[in-house]
């Protein structure tokens, strides 16, 4: 009896022993087709173009340019201020009493006319 | 409208033209590889109704992840691998929902299920061969049922599981070894 059920690979062939309902295969790919979500593909997604999209680069590369020139502007400025400061603080002078002005004129000399030349001509 | 002819290339060319085109080159698709797919299913599932729920599974998930699809691989080796993962997912499922049994009750089980089943037709012994390859692990069960009953080739075999053409065939006779040893040991 055990040798009724002994499985020989050799002797065999493969047989499916499944079977499936009447037409099932026949009507397979339509009710799979059927069953699929609707989807809207990435490649064919049609995309409506309004007027403020189609300015909208513009529009942008206009704020870009306007946002680069007032960031110039700005460190123009900055730079401009710097160097004013610089130059007032170089530009500081001492200030002196009337006193020792008095007493500067009267040591060094001069008439007013070699008083105004010292004051004015370069390198004095 | 006719179903066109299986034409790989043109397929892939027509899955990133517009919807209609896309829709009947999957159409193309299914109608190509759903009765191989429901056979892989089936001998791994046993019943037909839940052979064909992993089956739709299988394509609304192709469908769905269809962009994900680049070409890289062949249409049939992308729809292998979906198709084993809804199977061994479902599997895995049933397992944790079945109470656990012993051996013997879970043969039997697959035993009983077969001769009730309106849709299996096998003897005894093909019953016998079905609860044997129902023994072997999930993986080799199903490189089995490639091998023995879908007869596809080792090469394909190996595209669609990912594994080398040398561990498929020892699988496969790993798997033979133990259906004999299986039969030897009914009393």
């Amino acid at each position: 009896m055990k040798k009724e059920i002994i499985y020989n690979f050799d002797e065999r062939e493969p047989r499916r022993p499944f079977t499936v309902p009447e037409g099932y295969f026949e009507n397979l790919t339509q009710n799979i087709m059927d069953a699929l979500p609707q989807q809207e593909s990435i490649y064919s997604t049609t995309i409506t173009v309004t007027p403020w999209m189609r300015i909208r680069p513009y529009l942008y590369a206009a704020a870009a340019f306007v946002g680069i020139f007032f960031c110039i502007k700005a460190a123009v400025g900055i730079s401009t201020r710097n160097n004013a400061s610089e130059m007032a603080q170089t530009e500081e002078t001492t200030i002196y009493s009337d006193e020792y002005i008095d007493s500067f004129l009267e040591t060094a000399m001069m008439n007013d006319y070699t008083l105004y030349y010292t004051l004015v001509e370069p390198g004095n | 409208m006719a179903m066109m002819a299986y034409d790989e290339r043109r397929i892939l060319e027509m899955l990133h033209e517009d919807d209609i085109s896309r829709r009947r080159a999957f159409e193309s698709i299914v109608n190509n590889f759903s009765e191989q797919l429901y056979w892989q299913i089936r001998h791994m599932v046993l019943s037909h109704d839940d052979a064909n729920d992993i089956l739709q599974n299988t394509f609304i998930k192709a469908w769905t992840n269809l962009d994900s699809f680049m070409g890289y691989s062949r249409i049939s080796t992308w729809l292998y691998r979906i198709a084993i993962n809804e199977t061994l997912t479902f599997l895995n499922r049933q397992k944790a929902t079945i109470p656990i049994e012993t051996d013997e009750e879970g043969e039997l089980s697959i035993a009983d299920r077969l001769e009730s089943d309106p849709y299996f037709d096998g003897d005894l012994t093909e019953r016998q061969l079905q609860e044997a390859i129902a023994t072997l692990p999930d993986k080799q069960r199903m490189v089995f049922n490639m091998k023995y009953f879908n007869e596809m080739k080792y090469e394909e075999i190996s595209e669609a599981l990912g594994t080398s053409i040398g561990a498929l065939k020892a699988s496969y006779h790993i798997a033979v070894k133990k259906i004999e040893e299986y039969f030897n040991n009914i009393d």
